[in-house]
């Protein structure tokens, strides 16, 4: 919000310049910026725009900071012309929506264009000067923080009435924009037609012109949701609706009204009638007490008593016995928090001693998913692979690709309502999409390619949205995806997971290739994620479930018995056609001897010319071991031949 | 006398081993005294036979010690040829000032890097690590938070929201369920809290979401820390100490901080915190007399949202407000790692592209 630095050194006269304001401010009211000239930029938050929306609000932060008096225009008396209130009604007939309606009479107005010192504040603050009413009521507005609208009071027929619209009534704006208006809508009306948008924007119907002679001056309190969800769904925000949706103080309409009749006779000549109220629902006085030891323990600080007093006087609280009543504006001062806050900015925030917190010792805990992904990180960066991240919103051709129910996840996508982009329009279903495209984008610049990404994924469920932390890798290189499996493998390991299979996938995808995709499942075949084939290129990808791998891995930590007996090592090569699978030999040797077969690697394989087409040569290597004895070397060849055997038979193989 | 003719074949032979440029001379040195059938000391052993026993005696073991003496030398020699790639052959070994063998280790992303040394950090002052959804109910966002609907206040987050049926959103009135992505950290506060007895301290690392057009500052989605510590007396002197703290040990350096009032409804008082600037050291110049970018030449960057969590924020989560009290702050990662890493634009870090994540 802009500011006019000589109007605030008007409202708060002192020896200060320019650039000690702006660093006070900054450090003791308001986010404060100096973009030069004249003008001030001051970030207001969102729950001070009822005291400090004004030039008199700033000026009051100014006062305290640099004790000085502050000069407030609102201090002076009016006197007005006439005691009558001149020949019109007010009629508020929603009360919740408006606790407050003011409006006076002013006649003999002379229309004109506005002196140059208020033209120059105008403009300061981004505002255009339109007339010396007009001019005036938003010269108030800038000044004390309350929107003021000016009818011409010959366009008004009756009095006006504050009501809803009826569904099917416009009105013309000012500037001549037309809205159509429903019962969200609260208007002030005459006897025919809407006359303004309450506290949004003034009609055309009643706009003051050159030849206007008499006003009716409205200075109204308005309910901030319901100017916020109308100047939202008309699209129309204004100063007034900018202020009024963020709620101000029923005590300031009056303040603003007196003080805009004053100029009003002051600049336009007129002569002013007593103003009608409808004060509806009336601001009560607030009082909070005083708990000096509660504002010392929250801040850490032993503040004096006399000097808290004292900053919280400066700023209009008054002494109530033990309480202290609250300056009318400042809505937001509810509790004693809030007086802490005062207190505390004013003797400076950087003034705080700085205390190390006295508290029992409880050893710090990290969440086991937060230690798992630190693992994973470690293992795979270690092993070659960089990490990525991806964003989690993606375009509609990115979801349903990866094998469905791999990752644990059953609803569709679960979809954006108000996307920014359609690039941005879905939140990923894996991560899988997103590390084929890092693939290709980092193919241009090297051969090799090796990434991974840890991140959630979303679905729809029947409660919500389900979400599930990832890890996805993907490999672009000639023998991708047994990297992949080399990968899952040392992951396991290190994880102390010994206990998973990967069996064929076999389910249709976007992503992978059918025939060179596996599952990758836990202790009782529960599915952990998948590794495949990407459909492109010499590339694979992975991803796994880590909340489901966590589990998996919990369950697992149980001691295995090591046998005190010795292992004897049997290594077979085998010649077979190239369309057996290894897998397939791994699952008959360990079915064929399960209770004496350890472990069972393959060392070694290749293809050549040599032996023939379409043949590889494999080898085998097999640990025999028992728990309960030693095995001879007669027991162990006696398996070797059995496994020979069904090797033969099964899949044609011929020993080497 | 036949015994110099050992002491003679050695020190010919020595002498052509070490002059042995390559591989080939070598052989050819190999050749010329152990070759099988016209090698010199090959020649001498075989003729041993036909001498008198007292030189056989004498000779005899120093040639065969010379045998071996030549083959170990042979061998050796032969190693350090190998050990060289053609060409840069050298009798003075392998030349060290040739580059290393590359070792592949992949890159590690610079959020993961910031994140995890603020974790240490904290760790070290006995905060826990928690995590929480990146769905998010109105409810948990917005609301618990003193962050009233319909109020402007709302504005401050740009919010994505996700389309939900009627039928599911029907039945959820208690508390307002319509989801979004969250906006902040924050709503881990509250599902902390709801759980956990006071007194504790956690932080919450996790990823966030802003409806807003990305720039080189700004982005979709991005990472926050969330901190909070709640006790009987825990004030915001305690806070001050606690990020002194933490500045020091991130930057590793004595920086001052600064904090300023500001306004977040989940908070009162209400701060910012700013950091003397890593660069300039809060002069807003560098040495070179040059204004300083990374805090545009004001000495301090600003880097954290803070205060003393509001008595309703401590409502919602069922904690009597007159028991506890407590500071909660959040911040951003990538502005972290921005200043850290002179990182130029937030859209680095979501580029997928591998000559970035590498250099980390």
């Amino acid at each position: 919000m802009k500011f006019s630095f000589s109007l605030i050194k008007k409202l708060a006269p002192g020896k200060y310049s320019k650039s000690e304001l702006v660093e006070k401010l900054n450090l003791h009211s308001f986010e404060t910026a100096d973009p030069g000239g004249d003008v001030l930029e001051v970030a207001l938050p969102a729950n001070r725009y009822s005291d400090a929306s004004s030039h008199l609000g700033i000026a009051r932060e100014a006062a305290a900071i640099f004790g000085l008096k502050l000069n407030d225009p609102t201090a002076e008396k009016l006197k007005y012309d006439h005691k009558d209130q001149g020949v019109f009604r007010i009629n508020v007939k929603e009360k919740n929506l408006c606790p407050r309606y003011l409006a006076a009479y002013a006649a003999n107005v002379k229309v004109g264009p506005s002196p140059k010192w208020l033209k120059e504040v105008l403009e300061i603050c981004g505002l255009r000067s339109i007339n010396n009413v007009v001019d005036i009521m938003n010269y108030v507005m800038l000044e004390l923080g309350q929107p003021l609208h000016a009818f011409d009071a010959d366009k008004v027929s009756g009095g006006l009435v504050v009501r809803r619209a009826q569904k099917g009534e416009a009105i013309a704006a000012i500037d001549g924009q037309r809205f159509a208006l429903d019962s969200e809508v609260l208007v002030i009306a005459d006897a025919k037609q809407p006359l303004a948008i309450a506290g949004v924007k003034g009609g055309k119907s009643s706009e003051v012109s050159n030849g206007t002679n008499k006003l009716l001056v409205e200075a109204a309190n308005f309910e901030n949701t319901n100017i916020y969800k109308v100047s939202r769904k008309l699209g129309l925000f204004t100063d007034a609706s900018l202020r009024f949706s963020h709620a101000l103080s029923s005590e300031l309409p009056l303040l603003a009204l007196n003080r805009a009749l004053a100029l009003l006779r002051q600049i336009s000549g007129a002569t002013l009638h007593s103003p009608i109220d409808v004060y509806s629902r009336r601001q009560a006085a607030k009082l909070i007490p005083f708990n000096l030891k509660k504002i010392r323990n929250l801040v850490g600080q032993e503040f004096k008593e006399k000097d808290s007093l004292a900053v919280l006087m400066r700023l209009g609280f008054k002494k109530r016995g033990r309480n202290l009543e609250v300056p009318p504006l400042r809505i937001d001062v509810e509790n004693t928090e809030d007086l802490a806050e005062e207190i505390a900015r004013f003797s400076g925030y950087n003034n705080i001693i700085s205390v190390p917190p006295a508290v029992a010792l409880r050893p710090a805990e990290e969440e086991a998913l937060v230690i798992l992904k630190d693992g994973i990180i470690e293992i795979l960066t270690g092993a070659g692979f960089s990490e990525i991240y991806n964003y989690s919103l993606v375009a509609k051709d990115r979801i349903n690709l990866a094998p469905k129910g791999t990752l644990g996840m059953s609803g569709g996508a679960a979809e954006i309502a108000n996307p920014i982009s359609k690039d941005f329009a879905f939140l990923r279903d894996s991560l899988g999409a997103g590390l084929s495209k890092n693939l290709r984008d980092n193919l241009r610049f090297s051969n090799e390619v090796k990434v991974f990404e840890i991140g959630n994924i979303f679905s729809y469920s029947k409660s919500g949205v389900l979400e599930a932390p990832i890890l996805g890798v993907a490999v672009a290189a000639p023998t991708a995806i047994l990297e992949l499996k080399g990968l899952v493998d040392v992951l396991f390991q290190k994880m102390g997971l010994t206990d998973y299979f990967l069996p064929d996938l076999n389910l249709n995808n976007a992503l992978l290739k059918i025939g060179e995709s596996l599952r990758i499942e836990g202790g009782d075949h529960r599915v952990l994620g998948y590794l495949g084939s990407l459909q492109e290129g010499k590339s694979a990808v992975l991803e796994i479930n880590l909340g489901k791998l966590l589990t998996a891995v919990e369950e697992e930590k149980e001691y295995e018995p090591l046998s005190k007996y010795p292992a004897i090592i049997r290594d077979i090569s085998l010649l077979v056609d190239n369309s057996v699978r290894v897998g397939e030999i791994l699952g008959w040797i360990d079915r064929v001897s399960p209770k004496w077969v350890k472990d069972v690697d393959l060392i070694d394989w290749y293809q050549d010319e040599k032996l023939g087409d379409n043949k590889k040569s494999l080898t085998f290597r097999i640990v025999f071991q028992a728990d309960d004895r030693t095995l001879t070397d007669g027991e162990a060849d006696r398996e070797i031949a059995i496994i020979n055997q069904v090797l033969i038979d099964k899949f044609d193989a011929e020993l080497r | 006398m036949r015994n110099n003719i050992v002491e003679d074949i050695k020190a010919r032979v020595f002498k052509l081993i070490k002059e042995a440029k390559d591989v080939k001379s070598l052989e050819e040195a190999r050749v010329k005294f152990l070759g099988r059938k016209e090698g010199e000391l090959t020649k001498l052993l075989r003729s041993l036979k036909d001498l008198p026993l007292a030189e056989k005696r004498k000779i005899g073991p120093a040639a065969n010690a010379l045998r071996k003496e030549l083959e170990a030398l042979l061998v050796q020699k032969l190693e350090s040829f190998k050990a060289l790639p053609a060409g840069r052959q050298s009798k003075i070994g392998i030349d060290v000032t040739m580059p290393g063998k590359k070792v592949f280790r992949g890159g590690v992303h610079p959020i993961t890097l910031v994140e995890k040394e603020i974790r240490e950090i904290f760790k070290a002052m006995n905060f826990s690590v928690m995590e929480g959804p990146e769905v998010e109910s109105e409810y948990y966002n917005f609301d618990a938070l003193n962050i009233p609907q319909d109020h402007p206040a709302r504005d401050m987050w740009d919010t994505f929201w996700l389309r939900q049926n009627e039928v599911k959103s029907q039945k959820l009135k208690v508390k307002s369920e319509k989801l979004l992505l969250r906006t902040h950290t924050s709503p881990v506060q509250i599902r902390y809290m709801e759980i956990h007895k006071p007194p504790f301290q956690i932080i919450v690392p996790g990823r966030v979401f802003r409806y807003e057009a990305t720039d080189a500052s700004h982005e979709i989605n991005f990472y926050q820390v969330e901190g909070l510590m709640v006790g009987k007396d825990i004030s915001l002197a305690n806070f001050k100490f606690v990020i002194e703290e933490f500045f020091k040990r991130l930057f590793k350096k004595n920086l001052k901080i600064r904090l300023r009032p500001s306004y977040f409804p989940f908070v009162e008082p209400g701060l910012e915190v700013d950091v003397q600037c890593v660069r300039c050291g809060g002069r807003a110049r560098l040495p070179d007399g040059q204004g300083c970018n990374i805090c545009k030449e004001s000495g301090w960057l600003e880097v954290m949202g803070a205060g003393m969590v509001h008595p309703r924020v401590f409502e919602a989560a069922h904690y009597n407000p007159r028991e506890w009290q407590g500071f909660a702050f959040g911040l951003g990662l990538e502005r972290i790692a921005m200043i850290q890493y002179n990182i130029p634009d937030i859209r680095l870090f979501y580029s997928g592209d591998l000559r970035f994540v590498k250099q980390f």
